[in-house]
Order: C-alpha cells, then sequence, then structure tokens
C-alpha cells in the first residue's frame, strides 16, 4: 500500500491511497464535525456539515467522500468554515423542534445536533414550517419516528439497505416535504422491515426512538455491557438500567464489540422477560398434587435424572433424545451432548440451529 | 446507494406506464424490476407527474404566466369548479399563461403563438427554415476522422448551450481519452429553466438538427449508446423527435438513439440527478468529481450535451468552425435567445451571441410598457435592472454582473411588477424543485421563500435580515447549482432595487 504526506491545518500527516479526509483527520485526533457519516455505510456527503477547504478548490468540499491525494492541503478549520458550520446549523435548527431556550431538544438518545450547537454556536434564525409527514397510524410496537426531529441525513434508510439489506423505509418526496418513508406510509409491521432497530442506533438526531423507552436525558441511563443471551453469536449488548429495571437495550459504537453496532430484534427488544412477573425464577418440581412447587438445584437435578434414568430403564437409552438450544454458548452444547453420550449413552441429540 | 444493476433502470419507465406510484402499481412495479418496494416508492414519490393521484389541470406558475394571469386562470378554474395543480414553469411562456389538461396536452389561455426569426439560411440553426434531409453533414463527419472534428469543434468555440459554457471540444477530448470502452452520448432535453423553450422550439421545428448532432457526437466519441432524455411534459415535442428518428433511420442505423422520459422535476435538467433520473431513481445530483465524462450513465464515460448545443452541430461539421465562430459578436455562434414577459412578440430569436437586450426586445417586436427589470437567463439568473441593457447578452460579460446568461430564457417585467412579489414566485419555484438532498438548499429555499412572504405580509424589512446569510450558506454549501442560485432572484432584486424593499404598509394575506 502506498502511502504519502497531506497536509492538515498546516501539518503533514501520513494517509493512503483510498483514505479521505475524514478518515486521516480522524487518525490524526483532527475533529471533524459529521451528522449523515457512519463507518458502516457509503459516505455520501449530504448533510454538508464536514466542509473544508481543499487547496486548489474554490468551493468547500465534504471531508467524508473526498480522496485525500500526495500534497494536498487541508484547512478544517477558519473563518470561512466557521461561519459554515454557524450558518448550517442554524438552518437544521430552524427545521428542527427546540426546547424551550431555543436549543435542538434533547432526546433519550442524545441529539448529534444540539451538541454541535453547543459546540460551534448556531445563527439564530426563524422557524420554517415543516411539511415533513411522519407515519401516525403506525402501530408497530418499538419504533417510532419523530419527522420533527429528522434532518434527512437518510443514515436510516441507507443501513436498512446496505447493512440489513432490507429496504424497508426509503426517502420519499421532494424538497421540503421530504421524509423517511414506507409504501403507502404502511406501519413497519406490514414491511419487510425485521425491527432490528438498528435505524434508530444509527439515527444521529433521536428522530427515531424505542418506543417502550422512558423519556429521560441520556445521562439516567446507566449501561451495563453484557452479553446477548439469545444466540450463539455472541452480540454485546448495553443494557439501560433506570431504577434498577432494565427499560431499554442499546448497541455498543460500531467498531467497539464484534457486532458492530448491530443487534437483531430479540437482542434489542426482547428484554421484557427480565423483570416479567411470570419469569421462572428458581427450580420447580410437580408434586403429588399436579402443582409446581418450589424447591432446590440439587432436589431439582436429583428429580430430573430419576425420571430419565426411569425411561431409559423400561424403553432403553435410544428412548431419549436431548435437544439444546440455540441460546447456548458453543461450551454448553458441548456439554449437552455429552451428556446425551456419555451419561446416557444415546445419540439422539440434536441443537435446534442444526437444522 | 448505488450499488445495482440496471434491473433499476425500469423503475420510473414502468411506474408511469402502471400510472403512477400508488400500493397497488409499487407492487406490481417492485415485482417486475426486482427493487424493493419501499425504494420503487420512494423514487416514484420524487416526480411530480407519477403522483398516482389525478392533478387536475396543471397551471404554470412559471414567471412569464404570472406575468400574463395565471392567478387569474386559477381563479377562474376555480369558480368552474375544475380540479387544478399550480405547477412549476412548462416552459410554454410564448404563449402564457398555459396549463397542461390531465393527458399533458398544452392549453394556452392567451391562443398566442411564439414568434421565430424569419427563415435565414445564414443562421446555424435556422427555426424557421425547412427541415434537412439529406443529412450532408453528418455523412461528411463520417469521413472527417475524429482529430480533423475535434479541430472544427474547437475552432467553432461552441460553449455548452444549457447554461454552464463549458467548451464542447474539451468534454468531447475528455471522453476520447477514457480507457473505459463503454461509452454514451446523452442529450439533456429536460428544458425547465423558467423562461426558457429554445430546446422545444429546437424539437418541434429542427428535429433533423438535433438527430444529426447526436449521430456525429455518437460516432466521434465511439457511443456505445445515445439517449434523449426528454422533459415529461413534452408531449408533442417528443412525437416530433419520434417521428424525425423514424423519418431519418437509414442514416444513422449505426447509432441507436433511444429516448427517455422525465417524469417532472426541474432537478432533473441538472446533469448528474438526469443520470440518477434514467438509472430509475430519485433525481439527487451527484457530488463532482467525478464528472460525468469519467463516470456518468451506469458510471461509465458519458458526453452529456443541451439539445441546442447539438443542434449546433451540423453546421459547424458543413460550413466549417471557424465559419460558426464568425456568427457570434462578442462571443462564438449564434444563441437562440428565448424571450418573454413584457415584450410584444415572445419567441425564440437566434441571434449573434452577445447582442444587447434591447437589439434583442427589437426583434420580439418591441417593449410593451416601459420596462422595469429584466432576467438574463432564466430564474438562476436573478434579475437586472434597466440600466444593464446595454451590457452583451453573452456568458462573460452576464457573469462580470454577478448574473449568468445561462440558457438565455430572457424575461423582461415592466414597471407594473411589484420586483420584491417576481423574487417571491421565483423562490416559490426553487423551493417547491429542491430535491431536498442537502440542507443549505432544502431549508435555504424554505426560508427565503418564507421571509420574503412574510416580508411582504407584514411589511417589515427586518423580517429579511438573516437573508444574506442564509443565501452565504447556500452558495457555499449546497451539493448542486440549484441551490447556489435559489436565493439570487431576491438577491439581485434587493441589490438592484432596495427601494422595493423598505417599509411596506400591512396586507391581507390572499
Amino acid at each position: 500500500m502506498s502511502t504519502f504526506t497531506v497536509q492538515l491545518d498546516g501539518k503533514g500527516f501520513e494517509a493512503e491511497r483510498g483514505e479521505t479526509i475524514l478518515d486521516v483527520a480522524t487518525r490524526a485526533g483532527i475533529h471533524i464535525p459529521t451528522l449523515c457519516d457512519d463507518p458502516r455505510l457509503d459516505a455520501v456527503g449530504c448533510c454538508r456539515m464536514c466542509l473544508v477547504e481543499v487547496s486548489g478548490e474554490g468551493r468547500l468540499q465534504p471531508a467524508c467522500t473526498w480522496n485525500a491525494t500526495p500534497d494536498m492541503r487541508v484547512t478544517t478549520t477558519s473563518e470561512r468554515i466557521e461561519r459554515h458550520r454557524r450558518t448550517l446549523l442554524g438552518l437544521y435548527a430552524a427545521d428542527h423542534r427546540l426546547d424551550s431556550a431555543g436549543a435542538p431538544v434533547q432526546t433519550p438518545n442524545g441529539n448529534a445536533l444540539g451538541d454541535l450547537v453547543d459546540q460551534f454556536g448556531s445563527l439564530p434564525l426563524e422557524p420554517v414550517e415543516t411539511p415533513r409527514r411522519g407515519r401516525p397510524d403506525d402501530m408497530n410496537p418499538y419504533i417510532r419516528f419523530d419527522p420533527e426531529l429528522c434532518i434527512l441525513c437518510a443514515r436510516c434508510t441507507r443501513y436498512c439497505d446496505e447493512v440489513e439489506g432490507v429496504s424497508a423505509i426509503a426517502l420519499a418526496h421532494r424538497g421540503a416535504e421530504s421524509t423517511i418513508s414506507t409504501v403507502a406510509d404502511r406501519g413497519l409491521l406490514d414491511t419487510t422491515c425485521e425491527l432490528c432497530g438498528g435505524c434508530i442506533d444509527t439515527c444521529p438526531t433521536g428522530a427515531l426512538s424505542e418506543r417502550r423507552a422512558p423519556n429521560l436525558p441520556p445521562e439516567a441511563f446507566e449501561k451495563t455491557r453484557t452479553t446477548c443471551n439469545f444466540c450463539g453469536v455472541g452480540c454485546q449488548v448495553d443494557l439501560n438500567v433506570v431504577d434498577g429495571r432494565v427499560v431499554k437495550v442499546t448497541s455498543p459504537l460500531p467498531g467497539e464489540t464484534l457486532n458492530d453496532g448491530n443487534l437483531c430484534v430479540k437482542g434489542r427488544f426482547a428484554y421484557e422477560f427480565i423483570h416479567h412477573p411470570d419469569r421462572l425464577r428458581e427450580p420447580l418440581v410437580r408434586g403429588e398434587d399436579g402443582e409446581l412447587h418450589p424447591t432446590s438445584w440439587d432436589v431439582a437435578m436429583r428429580y430430573a435424572a430419576q425420571g430419565l434414568m426411569g425411561v431409559k430403564r423400561a424403553h432403553g437409552a435410544d428412548a431419549l433424545g436431548f435437544v439444546s438450544s440455540s441460546r447456548c454458548t458453543v461450551e454448553e452444547n458441548y456439554l449437552v451432548q455429552k451428556l446425551s453420550r456419555a451419561a446416557f449413552g444415546t445419540n439422539n441429540c440434536h441443537q435446534c440451529a442444526a437444522t | 446507494m448505488r450499488n445495482d444493476d440496471t434491473a433499476h433502470e425500469r423503475v420510473l419507465e414502468l411506474l408511469a406506464r402502471e400510472g403512477g406510484t400508488n400500493e397497488a402499481n409499487v407492487q406490481r412495479v417492485s415485482a417486475a424490476a426486482g427493487v424493493s418496494e419501499a425504494r420503487v416508492w420512494g423514487a416514484g414519490h420524487f416526480y411530480s407527474l407519477l403522483g398516482g393521484e389525478p392533478a387536475g389541470v396543471r397551471v404554470c406558475q412559471g414567471l412569464s404566466c404570472h406575468l400574463a394571469g395565471s392567478d387569474e386562470v386559477c381563479a377562474e378554474l376555480c369558480d368552474r369548479g375544475e380540479a387544478h395543480t399550480r405547477v412549476s414553469c412548462l416552459g410554454q411562456c410564448d404563449r402564457a399563461p398555459v396549463a397542461l389538461a390531465e393527458d399533458l396536452s398544452l392549453v394556452s389561455y392567451s391562443g398566442r403563438v411564439g414568434g421565430v426569426s424569419p427563415d435565414d439560411p445564414g443562421l446555424p440553426i435556422n427555426l424557421g427554415g425547412a427541415t434537412e434531409a439529406s443529412f450532408t453533414a453528418l455523412a461528411h463527419a463520417r469521413t472527417m476522422g475524429r482529430e480533423a472534428l475535434l479541430s472544427e469543434l474547437e475552432a467553432s468555440g461552441l460553449q455548452g448551450r444549457g447554461g454552464a459554457a463549458f467548451p464542447a471540444h474539451v468534454k468531447w477530448r475528455a471522453i476520447c481519452t477514457q480507457e473505459q470502452p463503454e461509452r454514451y452520448v446523452v442529450c439533456n432535453a429536460d428544458e425547465g429553466e423558467p423562461g426558457t423553450f429554445k430546446d422545444r422550439d429546437v424539437l418541434l421545428r429542427r428535429p433533423d438538427l438535433l438527430v444529426q448532432g447526436l449521430a456525429i457526437a455518437a460516432i466521434t466519441v465511439q457511443a456505445h449508446e445515445t439517449i434523449v432524455y426528454i422533459r415529461g411534459e413534452f408531449k408533442d415535442e417528443r412525437a416530433s423527435l419520434e417521428r424525425a428518428l423514424k423519418k431519418y433511420g437509414e442514416h444513422i442505423a449505426d447509432t441507436p438513439i433511444r429516448i427517455v422520459p422525465g417524469h417532472g422535476a426541474y432537478i432533473c435538467g441538472e446533469e448528474t440527478a438526469l443520470l440518477e433520473s434514467m438509472e430509475g431513481r430519485r433525481g439527487m445530483p451527484r457530488l463532482k468529481p467525478p464528472f460525468p465524462t469519467e463516470a456518468g450513465y451506469r458510471n461509465k464515460p458519458t458526453l452529456v450535451h443541451n439539445v441546442e448545443t447539438l443542434a449546433c452541430l451540423p453546421s459547424i461539421i458543413e460550413r466549417g468552425g471557424e465559419w460558426f465562430h464568425s456568427k457570434g459578436r462578442t462571443e462564438a455562434g449564434t444563441k437562440l435567445y428565448s424571450v418573454s414577459g413584457h415584450v410584444n412578440h415572445p419567441g425564440v430569436y437566434e441571434l449573434p451571441l452577445g447582442v444587447t437586450l434591447d437589439e434583442l426586445v427589437e426583434n420580439a417586436g418591441g417593449y410593451e410598457g416601459t420596462p422595469l427589470a429584466f432576467s438574463p437567463g432564466g430564474a438562476s439568473s436573478g434579475f437586472l435592472p434597466m440600466s444593464h441593457r446595454d451590457i452583451p447578452l453573452d456568458y462573460g460579460s452576464m457573469a462580470h454582473t454577478g448574473s449568468m446568461l445561462g440558457s438565455a430564457g430572457v424575461v423582461v417585467l415592466n414597471d407594473t411588477v411589484d420586483i420584491a412579489e417576481a423574487a417571491l414566485w421565483q423562490a416559490g419555484f426553487f423551493e417547491e424543485e429542491s430535491c431536498g438532498q442537502c440542507a443549505p438548499c432544502r431549508i435555504g429555499t424554505r426560508y427565503v421563500r418564507q421571509s420574503l412572504e412574510r416580508y411582504l405580509e407584514h411589511g417589515d424589512p427586518k423580517l429579511l435580515d438573516q437573508i444574506e446569510d442564509v443565501k452565504w450558506e447556500m452558495v457555499e454549501g449546497s451539493i448542486c447549482g440549484l441551490g447556489m442560485v435559489a436565493a439570487e432572484p431576491l438577491g439581485s432584486a434587493r441589490r438592484h432595487f432596495p427601494t422595493a424593499f423598505g417599509s411596506r404598509r400591512k396586507r391581507e394575506r390572499a
């Protein structure tokens, strides 16, 4: 791979062919603000936040799509760029729901627009009337779309296309009426949507959010990293806890863990069992009265072993079969087949994901 | 976003055939094209002719139609209880006010027919002349060889007539140097700049020149295929071109020419949005570079030219580049000027590049009333005061004034017009036609229109205080030219007519 030097704000940095200005700047620790960038997606340069000055170019150019070339000189901070950022942010804010102080509203998932306004300031502008439509009749239980918080960066639609290959949502209409749409404004349950919630995750402004999560500021959620136990892939999840209860599940940032910011519908939304009253919290054994009664693990194990051995004695080992769950780890699956073959003497063992 | 194959290209055509973007049609088109339903829906709902709902009578809201009473037309339709929709400029400004019936046939409420320069064989295009069936220019071009042809083109000084005035020979040479053998020639017949209707007349009166021009371009750059992207509202123009392709078919048997219709979106006149549309997607401009000469249609080298540019080619080949060059005054060649608004005989006049406004309007029968201002090149060029009437109407001189010749869609406004009101009409046009991809344009056009509307309602000039900053950002930050020029009608009106933007009396909202 051939490397060369580019100048960022007067200092030389090494770059590789095919890298963008944003790639080089990020590695160099130079912050260039972005809104439509997500490392998992093809760069499109539509949010205009990352515009920088490039030597030989009259117009400002997007750092996320502009390839670094040898001897290129890039300026990431100047009076012109500051004015651009402030004015652009002012326009975004004029088209956004604001809080009582006139700043982009905070959401449970944060709001990158608000963060950038805090950092760079924004030109105060009269709000514009926003004709973007949402889908008020969408009855899906998990994903909410609030058009007043949408900045049309299209990260959600691109994620749905490029990462999930699902293409349930798309940009529709034109100009100020452009919005994130489904066919005929159907609810997500009536589309190809798999409810993975990745659109929520990639949304920078909280326009897409979890319906069931409480409306609290981001800092109210205490995050605990754990491994999703719905299957053996081992996705890392962050359980978002408020008052000792899991109220939301989010993914660690892209690039941070092996699931690269992605989760499936189960990992992201099937957390209600954690605090469900019907959840089994201790071993139960059916008594003479036909009812289930709490007992100790020792008793329960002995009870199960006796039952299984009874079948083996009466009908032979092959009358038994062991099916393990795809929620088990590799090690647990190994132990189940060991139990089947070594302890009970049958090859009737299976795993539900093996078919 | 652009990673699928040509399956996507059929989406818009299929939607049009099915009758627009509704749920049932989207399902059928999705199945037939192998493209997800959501994408089909999103693409279809970008285009105003694919809305899927009956639009009724489409009443033109272009500047010239406004001047000629389009509001009265709408009021009458309302009184008669006829369904109608206000639409962006239909490019029929010489017949203003106009509308399109539901089947897209043209309705002119003035009954006027636009003028053209009288037949003169000394004119390179000569709209008033008869069509030429012998195709001698094309036959000559076939014998010339590429280098001789490119030299002739260079000597002609021909600049792209779509508005950018890029030297044609530079584009051609850029294509010829590409290693990729699969190349395309695309004709941009998506004429839509408000005030411009010259390509319409080439298509209607001299399609022979366009067909020859296309074939000359195709053989020179060794095009794989040649495509004409024609404005969806141009029903008669398309029929005229189809007839010509059939009639002259024997001359162009080795250069297949295909017609792709537009579906109602001004932005598709921007060359990369046009390519996106040809590929069946939303007409959102691409980031440049790469330019189409390098990666255009299907990501292959593509020569994109305006109708008029191509129509200049036969005379350049036949009579020589020098001859064409000498036809201009301050810049090379003649130019088709569309003239409308407050003039006595609106129409398309072919005159030396660099005539003055007064000379041009003399051809168009003189001024109607006392002229106040003019737009030299459509909505994008903003407004100029009459003190600029002596400046040559050429690309360089107009750019020097801070305006542009653009497509040379000249609209004259007389002193009965409130220039602030005229700026509002133009602002409304750009807001309606912004593709919505980037915030400076999507929000900026809306901000400009809304501020101006509030100012006209409340009369307080303070309501326009932030316009310069917003305009600055639209120029600096927009992806394409639409956003860059969209605030210019208001900007130029304030610059040249400051007194029109003082305190005003409050007025009732209509």
